[in-house]
């Protein structure tokens, strides 16, 4: 008999298919774990363990499935399947709660030389979505919040993006990339070019959106995160502009987070 | 001793598709179970969700990874979020399973069977008691549907749980198809698993639908409660009187409906065993 932790133990690596990920309890019998497990009927130990490692797979892997559709459709079933094995065996589920199963997903495919170049960075994309997805609320600032402001008070204030808002910098146009592999036709998703790309992600409602930033914004909004006060932020756009065009750009872009819900209300 | 829960009729579990049909008003709902980890989270449209469902029946938490069997220490941080998922939602009751999800710092979330033998026993009490504690409320347990049993097992499931009850003074959430699809697993009886609780630490029922696999039943909560187990919820019934009722349905959720005529079904077996009861002649 073994003591009840020692029988966790032995268990759950079989469980997860000891090292590799890769092979069922049969194949590779832990001989003091089967001796604990009731042979009756039509089953016996190893397959009664296989059922539970057959789950652990099969549920672990769906939850992937759900949080990174994109791969999954670039990539394929089989093939999605034989990823998110190999990365479950390498990072086994370390938090409660399975939301978190895919946190180090895209980590793992940057270092995994036979995928496409670009599927780490879609992966990025996808798990910063699943992060937006349940992010702190905040009350987005409305334009009637502020429009009557006087023109004083400008220069000084200083707005935040909402908490449920994360870019993410690319090497790839991976939002591109996002959008062809929803109907992904064959080698489609994968002919495209390296190219910088820095996407925000955002909630708006009970939506998650994200979009590719322009060079202005790419600027700007850095010292929006770190809570600049406006007149930093017209700086910031005045690249090769004169400073009331700059503030005209600025402005745009402004009004652009403000229709997006990207700003949160200002403190009382 | 006796676990003090209210009886709040035929729930369901609240699931995201039902949103929209639950938010139009148009179902009868006499309350919820939620399941506790998906609405752990700093915001958005789960946590929304749970208020509004709180706002219109009566809530219960439902986790899956307490993980009260593990050797591993208590969770700090889960128990916090928890605790505070507790406090703002004030829940009827709160439940989890007993059982162990993982080990090693690695979880299974899966729900894995203890061996039923003391050492389990001491081990699962003293962490009912720590939760128990730490949450300022009685927690309630579940069985669970198993695919194996240990040969060092020196007590019967029921008598664990219901010595796991006693002992750490806490409820028990009694899955009548996981008592159905564990008795045909391994060929214990339905009835003496039933008749071995103790009737007055009974605060919930769950029922659900399986699978037969040929060689086991498999507990896949995605079809309607099979007559067998509707015979059992009867004996549970007579045996335990009226306890809070709820059918799972977790996998090819259907419309939610299909899920109320569920709960709607268990109400009338529930009129039919007890008024039927009531009305017997001595």
């Amino acid at each position: 008999m073994l003591p009840l932790r020692e029988l966790q133990l032995r268990l759950s690596t079989a469980l997860s298919g000891g090292p590799t990920g890769t092979g069922a309890v049969a194949d590779a019998v832990d001989p003091a774990l089967l001796a604990l497990v009731n042979d009756r009927g039509g089953l016996g130990p190893a397959r009664r363990l296989d059922i539970y490692a057959d789950m652990y797979r099969a549920r672990l892997v769906d939850v992937l499935r759900e949080d990174f559709p994109r791969v999954l459709a670039i990539l394929g079933d089989k093939e999605f399947r034989a990823l998110a094995c190999r990365y479950l065996a390498r990072h086994p589920s370390t938090h409660p709660s399975v939301r978190y199963v895919g946190r180090r997903l895209a980590e793992f495919v940057a270092g995994e030389a036979t995928l496409p170049p670009f599927l780490a960075d879609l992966a990025r994309l996808e798990w910063a979505r699943v992060e937006v997805f349940d992010a702190p609320d905040a009350e987005p600032l409305r334009l009637s919040d502020i429009e009557s402001l006087p023109a004083t008070d400008w220069p000084a204030l200083r707005l935040r993006p909402i908490p449920a808002c994360l870019v993410v910098e690319c090497a790839w146009p991976v939002h591109e990339i996002w959008a062809a592999a929803e109907d992904p036709a064959p080698g489609r998703a994968g002919t495209g070019r390296p190219e910088a790309s820095t996407i925000r992600v955002w909630r708006e409602g009970w939506s998650v959106s994200h979009a590719a930033m322009g060079d202005l914004e790419r600027r700007v909004f850095p010292l929006l995160e770190q809570g600049e006060p406006f007149a930093r932020l017209c700086a910031a756009g005045e690249a090769g502009l004169e400073p009331a065009a700059a503030a005209r750009e600025v402005g745009s872009l402004l009004m652009r987070w403000l229709e997006d819900g990207l700003l949160a209300r200002l403190p009382a | 001793m006796a676990i003090a829960v209210p009886f709040l009729g035929h729930g369901v579990g609240l699931r995201p598709k039902h949103f929209p049909q639950l938010w139009d008003g148009t179902a009868r709902v006499d309350w919820f179970e939620a399941i506790s980890e998906n609405y752990m989270v700093a915001g958005g449209r789960p946590r929304a969700a749970l208020e509004r469902a709180r706002s219109m029946a009566p809530l219960v938490l439902h986790g899956v990874s307490l993980s009260i069997g593990s050797t591993d220490p208590l969770d700090e941080a889960y128990l916090r979020a928890l605790g505070d998922l507790v406090a703002r939602m004030e829940p009827a009751w709160v439940s989890d399973h007993l059982c162990w999800s993982g080990v090693g710092g690695h979880y299974a979330h899966d729900l894995l069977p203890l061996p039923y033998t003391e050492e389990a026993l001491a081990h699962v009490v003293r962490r009912v008691v720590a939760v128990q504690e730490r949450l300022g409320r009685q927690i309630i347990i579940e069985n669970v549907s198993s695919y194996l049993t240990y040969t060092h097992s020196t007590l019967a499931e029921w008598e664990f749980l219901g010595a796991v009850a006693e002992r750490a003074d806490c409820g028990l959430l009694l899955d009548v198809n996981n008592v159905y699809v564990s008795a045909t697993n391994h060929g214990f009886s339905a009835d003496a698993y039933l008749a071995g609780l103790p009737p007055d630490r009974v605060g919930q029922i769950h029922l659900a639908g399986h699978t037969d696999m040929g060689t086991y039943l498999f507990d896949t909560h995605d079809g309607p409660v099979i007559e067998p187990v509707w015979d059992l919820y009867r004996q549970a019934l007579r045996r335990f009187g009226r306890v809070s009722t709820l059918v799972e349905w977790d996998d090819h959720i259907p419309e939610l409906d299909v899920v109320c005529a569920e709960a709607e079904r268990a109400r009338a077996v529930e009129a039919e065993v007890l008024e039927g009861a009531n009305a017997a002649p001595a």
